[in-house]
C-alpha cells in the first residue's frame, strides 16, 4: 500500500524536483500534496491524509521552525512525521527542528538516492 | 578564507548532484569585471555577522537549460518556473556559503531570493563592498555568481 506525502517549500520548481525524486527513488505515494509554505501545510493537513511531511525551512508567511511548533499544538496531527529539507543544516537550526518533531533531514542539493537513504527505511 | 573557492564547490556540486553537470569554471573574481549578458538574476540578502547579497546572473538560453535539467522537460520562454529554478541555484549556493562561513567562524542568515527579469539591466549598490564573482560556464553560455558583502564590525 501507498503513502500520502505532502511537500512544503515556497519553491514550486523544488517542489517538483521532489516529488520527481521520489518517484525516481522508487518510493510508493499514492497521492502527493503540496503547499508553498507553513500556513498552507497545515491547512492541508487539516482536510488531508498525509502520512508524511517533507518540509523546507526558509520560507515566507510561516517558515519550516514556525510550521512544527504549531504543527505540534494541534492533537489531529502533531504525530505526521516531518523531514526537513533544505539548504539549511547547521546542527543549532535542525537540533531546533528535531527538538519540534522533525525526524531528519535532507540537504539540499540532494539526489533521490540520497532521498531514498533517508526517507526508505521510515516507509518499509 | 577563500570565497572564490568557497563559490565553486557550492555551485559545483549542485550542479553535479542535482542536474548530473559538470560545468566549466573561470578564474574567480576579484572586484570589478566579468559581467555577463543577463536576462535573469535572482539575489537574496545576506545577513548576521555580514550583510551582503548573492546574485546569479544567466542569459536566457542558460536559465532554459538548468530549469529544462530541473524538470526534466523543454522549458522555451522565461516563464515562472525559470525565476524559481534560478532562485533555488542562488538559495543553494548561499546555503552552502552560510556553511563555509561558518567555518571562518562568521554566522549569516540567509533571506528569500528574488528574480529579476528583463533585456538590459544591471544591479548595483552596496558601495565598499568585497565583491567576488565567478563565472561558470555550460551547454547554451555563461552564467556569473557573484557574491558581495561587507563585514560587520
Amino acid at each position: 500500500m501507498g503513502h500520502n506525502v505532502l511537500l512544503v517549500d515556497d519553491s514550486s520548481t523544488m517542489r517538483k524536483i521532489v516529488g520527481r525524486s521520489l518517484r525516481q527513488a522508487g518510493l510508493d505515494f499514492d497521492n502527493i500534496f503540496e503547499a508553498a509554505d507553513g500556513l498552507l501545510a497545515l491547512e492541508v493537513l487539516e482536510k488531508e491524509s498525509v502520512d508524511i511531511v517533507l518540509s523546507d525551512i526558509n520560507m515566507p508567511n510561516m517558515d519550516g521552525i514556525a510550521f512544527l511548533r504549531e504543527k505540534a499544538n494541534r492533537a489531529n496531527m502533531k504525530d505526521i512525521p516531518v523531514f526537513m529539507i533544505s539548504t539549511e543544516t547547521g546542527e543549532d537550526i535542525i537540533g531546533e527542528a528535531k527538538a519540534l518533531g522533525a525526524k531528519g533531514a535532507i540537504k539540499k542539493p540532494f539526489t533521490p538516492d540520497m532521498v531514498n537513504e533517508i526517507l526508505g527505511p521510515f516507509l518499509k | 578564507m577563500n570565497i572564490g573557492q568557497d563559490i565553486i564547490g557550492a555551485t559545483t556540486d549542485i550542479f553535479s548532484t542535482m542536474l548530473m553537470m559538470d560545468l566549466g569554471v573561470g578564474d574567480p573574481l576579484e572586484g570589478a569585471g566579468g559581467e555577463v549578458l543577463s536576462n535573469i538574476t535572482s539575489m537574496l540578502g545576506l545577513g548576521g555577522d555580514i550583510r551582503g547579497m548573492l546574485a546569479v546572473h544567466c542569459p536566457a538560453a542558460v536559465a532554459m537549460a538548468i530549469t529544462s535539467g530541473f524538470l526534466g522537460m523543454d522549458v522555451d520562454e522565461l516563464n515562472e518556473d525559470v525565476k524559481d529554478a534560478i532562485g533555488e541555484i542562488a538559495n543553494m549556493v548561499a546555503g552552502n556559503l552560510k556553511v563555509a562561513f561558518a567555518g571562518y567562524d562568521m554566522k549569516i542568515e540567509l533571506a528569500i531570493p528574488s528574480s529579476v527579469v528583463g533585456e538590459s539591466f544591471r544591479v548595483a549598490g552596496m558601495q565598499g563592498a568585497r565583491r567576488v564573482a565567478v563565472p561558470f560556464d555550460m551547454e547554451g553560455g555563461q552564467f556569473l555568481v557573484e557574491l558581495k558583502y561587507i563585514v560587520n564590525s
